[in-house]
């Protein structure tokens, strides 16, 4: 891992199925930010995600995680970081401890450092008194905790969160913002999509507003204020986005 | 009853017109659209068929005259007794899927239809469902019966509705008793396993008497029933379904009083339970409390030795998909019997059957381990190699399998060593190629759609039943060949197809595999 190297960059990406999903993109993010990712549905914005998390091959362009290329040693761009898409990647039929042994497995994370990560996660999030529970009874809350534990269990550099708030209860949301938060405050790094504005609006460092699988405006909130002379961060979107 | 929209006939045609579509989307795994004349003229030429074969089955049943043979009238009721039992089988499951797996009761529910023409109509579907595949292939007896001048034949058409009817009332109300008892969650997996058992419980029954002749006691078995049977007067109860079947008719108007009485009490007496039944379903909430206690990890294991523990956990702690892949190991049971009698080692038939017992079960493991993965962006995005995920997997799947057929093959082995080896290479064979056969060829799925795995991958159905039979062929062959060292060229012939399809098919999924993933 470079330390003078950006937590991602993505230089040139594109994807095409039917027409282009993501259309030349370039983003730096640095270490410490947390950058919300914005754009109307099917700009591209999930399609990007998957690409950076590994599960989609680029048609062309180059992402590097932590200043290594994720086509060229995808093991070791993957080992410093972690994907929560919309839909947890969870089993039904395991206990959270035992989703959580998996993906430390997973991971290869050391019994010494995962244990007390893990007891640290579940309590955290409130989940140690369902940890003899199968995740199959889980609210949607309780299972985007579990996932986001899961997700933190190796102590990723860069989090990569499609949608990480959707659906979530006020108790379950605040847990998540504050993990987040917390993350980015210890030097981690996270990337997120949401189309909750108010949640980029408070959390997010830089937002980046993407549209055709392009980046249409990147800054602070102030800066795109400036950009756009539009008060809300609701507004500037419609501007820049067109639609309003 | 009108037809207008929002009457019960209008509801019936919907459920029937949903009947159709999810009859076509399980023969080609995708969604149906408009009228499908190709698979109406399949099904019809089939259909002929049949009755090609009911014209010459009949010739040689029935009788000239009009009365009724003792012996027709005793298989008659068996036939009756056998297609109840899994007509029971198919509305349980049917049922089940009714009370939880549609998604259109809230919107039924919840419209002015009366909840009694609601259940109504939904049983009224389960019996139409359950009837359709009796009646496609024993309507075809009672045709052949009527052209050969038994038209009392036909009233198999309202005997066997009348019999999905007693079946599907019955499940239905043993459904909606076991939300009761059991809650929802449990009831679809005790009925699923009723279900899997029902049917089971024929093939069972059905083998009894070839396990009497190779213990020796055929004579007295087929003799007892015989004398059973004997000793029942003609007009007793017992006969009452095949009477009614070949068109007695006080016996067949019996049957349709019982399950017009049983259509109309279970309507009567149910509608309410089944919308609380069906309440019950949506709002179930399928928790393992446990006391809350100290939390334990067990962190530090390796990639292969986690997850070949999270697909044991996974499968284990389904009963659902257990019921449906040890449904299979019902059929072992008689091959046990043949294994452990005192003078049956030498059976041939013995490694064939524990052969293709551990291909079928090895694919149906393979999939769900391999190819019904919930969770397969977690192991993409997680850095971890590949093969070693997949070689894990595919030692989850193997690994029951030889550990299940372990204990019977050591017994062989130890009573007759040839066979036993031949039989452990044979397993082992057919349980290596079958997975890679899955994982090669087989189509992805959720763990939900176990039983439709097959739909629209015609070519692993072929590879697998193909690897299946050259395996067989193997385990039956070589033991033979072994024993009776002067073969002719027919055996040897044999032989070399059935080694060359078992070798060749895992062959031939591989080449494939690079066409189509």
């Amino acid at each position: 891992m470079k330390m003078a190297s950006p937590a991602l960059s993505i230089t040139g990406l594109r994807k095409q199925f039917a027409r282009p999903a993501v259309d030349g993109l370039d983003l730096s993010i640095a270490r410490g930010e947390l950058y919300a990712l914005l754009g109307p549905n099917g700009a591209g914005k999930t399609t990007t995600l998957r690409m950076v998390a590994g599960l989609l091959a680029p048609d062309a362009g180059r992402i590097e995680v932590n200043g290594i290329d994720l086509a060229l040693d995808p093991a070791g761009a993957k080992r410093s970081m972690a994907y929560l898409p919309d839909d947890p990647m969870l089993y039904g039929k395991l206990k959270p401890t035992e989703y959580l042994e998996f993906v430390a497995g997973l991971w290869g994370v050391d019994a010494a450092a995962a244990e007390p990560r893990a007891r640290q996660l579940l309590d955290w999030l409130d989940l140690s008194k369902h940890a003899h529970e199968l995740t199959e009874g889980f609210s949607r809350g309780m299972k985007q905790k579990l996932a986001l534990a899961g997700a933190l269990i190796h102590e990723p550099q860069l989090l990569i969160l499609d949608e990480p708030l959707t659906g979530l209860d006020a108790g379950a949301s605040r847990q998540v913002k504050d993990l987040l938060l917390s993350h980015v405050a210890k030097g981690g790094t996270v990337i997120l999509t949401t189309h909750i504005l108010e949640v980029a609006e408070r959390l997010a460092q830089r937002i980046g507003i993407i549209q055709h699988g392009r980046l249409i405006a990147q800054g602070t909130l102030e800066q795109l204020r400036t950009e756009t002379a539009a008060d809300t961060l609701e507004d500037m979107f419609l501007q820049l986005t067109g639609q309003a | 009853m009108s037809t207008r929209p929002g009457s019960a006939l209008w509801l019936l045609r919907h459920e029937l017109r949903m009947f159709w579509y999810n009859m076509l989307s399980s023969k080609n795994g995708k969604e149906p659209r408009g009228f499908q004349w190709k698979l109406l003229a399949v099904w019809l030429v089939l259909w002929l068929a049949v009755h090609a074969g009911a014209w010459f089955v009949v010739g040689l049943v029935s009788g000239g005259d009009d009365e009724l043979p003792r012996q027709l009238v005793l298989a008659a009721s068996v036939l009756l007794v056998a297609t109840f039992l899994f007509m029971l089988s198919s509305a349980l499951k049917s049922s089940v899927e009714v009370l939880f797996d549609r998604g259109d009761m809230d919107l039924l529910l919840s419209s002015p239809l009366p909840s009694r023409s609601i259940f109504a109509v939904r049983l009224a579907g389960v019996v139409i469902g359950v009837a359709s595949i009796y009646l496609f292939f024993l309507a075809p007896l009672a045709h052949a019966g009527a052209l050969r001048g038994h038209p009392r034949w036909l009233a198999l058409y309202p005997v066997v509705l009348g019999m999905a009817a007693i079946a599907s009332a019955g499940a239905m109300l043993l459904t909606l008793a076991l939300v009761r008892w059991l809650g929802a969650r449990r009831t679809r997996v005790v009925a699923q396993v009723l279900g899997a058992l029902a049917g089971a419980l024929l093939f069972i029954l059905s083998q009894l008497p070839n396990l009497a002749v190779q213990t020796g006691a055929s004579e007295g078995f087929l003799l007892r029933a015989a004398r059973s049977s004997a000793g029942i007067p003609a007009d007793s109860p017992v006969w009452l379904p095949g009477r009614a079947l070949l068109g007695d008719p006080l016996a067949a108007t019996a049957v349709g009083v019982v399950a017009l009485l049983a259509f109309a009490l279970t309507v009567a007496l149910t509608h309410r339970s089944f919308t609380r039944g069906l309440q019950l379903a949506a709002s179930v909430a399928p928790v393992t409390r446990r006391p809350a206690g100290e939390l334990r990890f067990r962190f530090g294991r390796s990639l292969a030795s986690s997850l070949i523990r999270k697909e044991w956990r996974l499968i284990l702690r389904d009963p659902q998909l257990i019921s449906q892949v040890l449904l299979q190991l019902l059929y072992l049971i008689p091959i046990l019997f043949l294994v452990f009698r005192k003078d049956g080692a030498q059976n041939l038939a013995v490694g064939a059957g524990l052969t293709l017992l551990c291909g079928s079960l090895s694919s149906s493991l393979a999939w769900v381990i391999l190819l019904a993965e919930d969770a397969p962006d977690l192991l993409a995005a997680a850095p971890s190699d590949m093969r070693t995920i997949r070689r894990a997997k595919m030692a989850a799947a193997i690994g029951p399998v030889l550990a299940l057929v372990c204990l019977p093959v050591m017994w062989l082995t130890w009573r007759t060593p040839l066979s036993g080896l031949l039989a452990a290479f044979t397993v082992c064979g057919v349980t290596l190629g079958a997975t890679l056969i899955v994982m090669w060829v087989g189509k992805p799925g959720p763990r939900s759609a176990f039983t439709r795995r097959a739909q629209g991958k015609g070519i692993s159905i072929l590879f697998e039943m193909s690897h299946l039979f050259g395996w067989g062929g193997l385990a039956f062959l070589l033991p033979y060949t072994a024993s009776q060292p002067e073969t002719g060229l027919l055996t040897a012939v044999g032989m070399g197809v059935a080694g060359a399809v078992a070798f060749g098919v895992p062959f031939l999924a591989w080449i494939f595999r690079h066409r189509s993933h």
